[in-house]
């Protein structure tokens, strides 16, 4: 009886740890990403954890449009091309914590999320951003956040055109917040006045805010 | 059976049902699309997180540990 209870028990452990370990395999990703800015050591691209909440999408690019809607004068969408071409690139190394308790540095390139959503316009009354992404998943910033802190939505990270696992065509890079609030795939930036929103961590018990120096649990 | 050896009996299980617990949450973190699915939405990543974290659990573990490794210890007879 002995025997039998451990042997059950050797095989649920065995079979957590085998769940544990699959991780969906190997990623292969550009190697010519630089992992040294300006004397700062970066993380590899590789060193992230794939937690997304239906696995990595593949956005096709052809068609591909952001959408820049609600509380704005005048709605706008853009092509991957559009984005790169019309704003300005700007580069910042920072760090990604997540709530799993692993972090990576990297260097990130962009545009500001400041200056898209002004040529669009917003409305005084805008107060939030929600970011919608491809695969449903969205989360919301306040604007003055965005504003104060030079947030970027970033399509390089060192040196190499995001991956599709790391939010191809467009990441956003919310300095100072929890992971979840870093929105991969991002194809629509919606304004709002709802400051109660909550997006789909945020309704699941997650701090809204997602300061990193608080807590993540709301 | 001893009270002692009663005592070794709860800790040996106390510690087996922590250390489960404690894997199954941290997978509910880590593998939370398998994890809740499987425990049929019952272990969410939320809840997975305030169970591994927040409640202190491995203080638990730790102490329920070091009594594991004491007490066969304890009450030994000397030969």
């Amino acid at each position: 009886m002995k025997r039998m209870t451990a042997l059950i028990l050797a095989s649920v452990l065995l079979v957590l740890l085998v769940i544990g370990g699959c991780n969906g395999g190997a990623v292969d990703l550009d190697p010519a990403e630089v992992r040294e800015y300006e004397g700062e050591d970066l993380s590899s691209i590789n060193d992230f954890r794939e937690n997304s909440i239906k696995g990595p999408q593949q956005v096709a690019i052809d068609g591909y449009q952001l959408q820049i809607t609600g509380l704005v004068a005048s709605p706008r969408s853009y092509s991957y091309d559009e984005v790169l071409n019309t704003y300005t690139g700007y580069k910042k190394v920072v760090t990604l914590h997540c709530v799993e308790g692993w972090s990576v540095n990297i260097l990130w390139e962009g545009v500001l999320v400041e200056e898209l959503l002004a040529a669009a316009g917003p409305l005084p009354e805008a107060k939030i951003a929600i970011f919608h992404a491809y695969d449903g998943y969205t989360s919301s910033l306040t604007l003055d956040y965005i504003t104060d802190n030079d947030i970027m939505m970033a399509y390089k990270m060192n040196e190499v055109t995001l991956p599709a696992e790391r939010g191809f065509p467009f990441a956003l890079v919310a300095e100072s917040k929890w992971g979840y609030k870093w929105v991969k795939w991002i194809t629509e930036i919606e304004l709002s006045d709802d400051e109660d929103y909550q997006g789909y961590w945020e309704s699941r018990g997650y701090s809204d805010s997602g300061d990193l120096d608080e807590s993540f649990f709301d | 059976m001893t009270k002692l050896r009663l005592a070794r009996k709860i800790i040996q299980w106390l510690l087996l049902a922590v250390a489960v617990l404690l894997l199954i949450t941290g997978l509910g973190i880590t593998e939370y699309r398998i994890v809740e699915t499987i425990s049929f939405g019952l272990i969410t990543k939320n809840v997975a997180h305030q169970i591994h974290t927040a409640l202190g659990l491995w203080i638990f573990f730790v102490v329920l540990l070091a009594l594991h490794i004491i007490l066969p210890f304890i009450g030994r007879k000397k030969n």
